[in-house]
């Protein structure tokens, strides 16, 4: 099962594309994906309800979050009542220790995103004050990174034995399918999903160089 | 210096700071659609009976301020125009005349590849004579935040 982890809708402040339109694109340039996480920034969309996107295109359309720490964006897989009652998914200086071990507690899965970008990603800040502990998967494969920050992120990842995934952090409907992630097993929701990435259970794929956009 | 960005919001956002009236002509309705590259005659031809403004058009106005008077200098730079965002609520036809109010809907902060950006979002309400709301224009302004 191929999933796209990190995408952005209109529901984001600085996203272009509606979720519908992702699907049609998708299906219209048979990307072969089986589905995308909804990662908006610094906020859980709990309102948008896709089910019937998800029947009409076949595709599996989950919600996470893209925060922001002192030690750069995260994605947060499992985002609950819980979580939110936590930590301020709004604030842009979240301290990346509380955020990984507060969505650990309740049950989620923290993602530091594109860490090979500086300033927004982690690389930079273990470099200028040292390793948090508590990362277990990043973001090895970004669409909006450039290929030297995601080399950046895969020597990381190989450097402390991280587990890498990849989403595209689309913000428009064509870099949708830009980088992926393979789970071996079914993903039927999110409760799979941050079972797979507790577990370990998948690889990051680049598909920047035979995207269609 | 910290940006605290919901005293900000508590101090600022809501309240209609501007209020601006304009004529919609024809000419004008015209003008902009062919500019925009529009070439549906409903847009373009003032004869059509259902001639109309473009969806964009009410982005071509400004009010008379941008900001409402003694709104801090939060940056050192000038900043700059971070895109506008166009709600269609009714029809805007040659003839009317239209009222738009501007208030700060929000502020926020982000972060980026360059450093903290601090988001200014400016909304202009369009009304028409009759009183109905026919446009939202939601413009943000970025500035650098202070470090």
């Amino acid at each position: 099962m191929i999933l796209d982890l990190h995408n952005h809708s209109i529901v984001s402040d600085d996203g272009r594309a509606k979720v519908e339109n992702y699907c049609q694109w998708i299906r219209k340039r048979e990307i072969p994906l089986d589905g995308f996480v909804l990662s908006e920034h610094r906020q859980f969309d709990a309102v948008s309800d896709y089910r019937k996107l998800e029947d009409e295109y076949g595709l599996a359309i989950l919600k996470a979050s893209e925060v922001e720490t002192d030690y750069g964006h995260v994605l947060v897989f499992g985002v609950n009542e819980a979580m939110q009652d936590a930590f301020d998914f709004r604030r842009i200086d979240l301290p990346l220790a509380l955020v990984l071990r507060e969505v650990d507690r309740c049950g989620g899965v923290a993602v530091p995103c594109h860490p090979g970008r500086p300033r927004v990603g982690m690389c930079a800040h273990f470099e200028a004050r040292g390793p948090v502990d508590g990362v277990t998967v990043i973001e090895t494969r970004n669409g909006g990174s450039r290929a030297s920050e995601d080399e950046r992120a895969l020597h990381l990842a190989e450097e402390r034995g991280y587990r890498g995934v990849g989403g595209s952090d689309a913000h428009i409907v064509s870099h949708i399918g830009r980088c992926v992630t393979r789970f071996p097993a079914p993903i039927r929701g999110m409760g799979d999903l941050v079972e797979a990435l507790r577990a370990g259970e998948f690889e990051a794929v680049s598909w920047k160089s035979t995207s269609t956009s | 210096m910290e940006i605290d960005v919901d005293k900000l919001k508590r101090e600022w956002a809501g309240s209609t700071f501007d209020t601006a009236e304009f004529e919609i002509s024809a000419d004008d309705l015209r003008d902009f659609a062919l500019a925009c590259g529009e070439t549906a005659p409903h847009y373009t031809d003032p004869s059509h009976p259902d001639f109309r403004a473009v969806p964009n058009f009410t982005a071509r106005y400004v009010g008379r301020r941008i900001l409402p008077d003694n709104f801090p200098r939060l940056s050192d730079g000038f900043g700059f125009d971070a895109g506008k965002c166009v709600t269609v609520l009714g029809p805007i036809r040659p003839g009317d005349k239209v009222t738009a109010k501007s208030r700060i809907h929000d502020i926020y902060t982000k972060t980026g590849r360059s450093g903290t950006m601090l988001f200014i979002v400016h909304r202009m309400e369009f009304s028409n004579q009759r009183g109905e709301s026919v446009s939202i224009v939601d413009w943000r302004m970025v500035q650098r935040a202070r470090s």
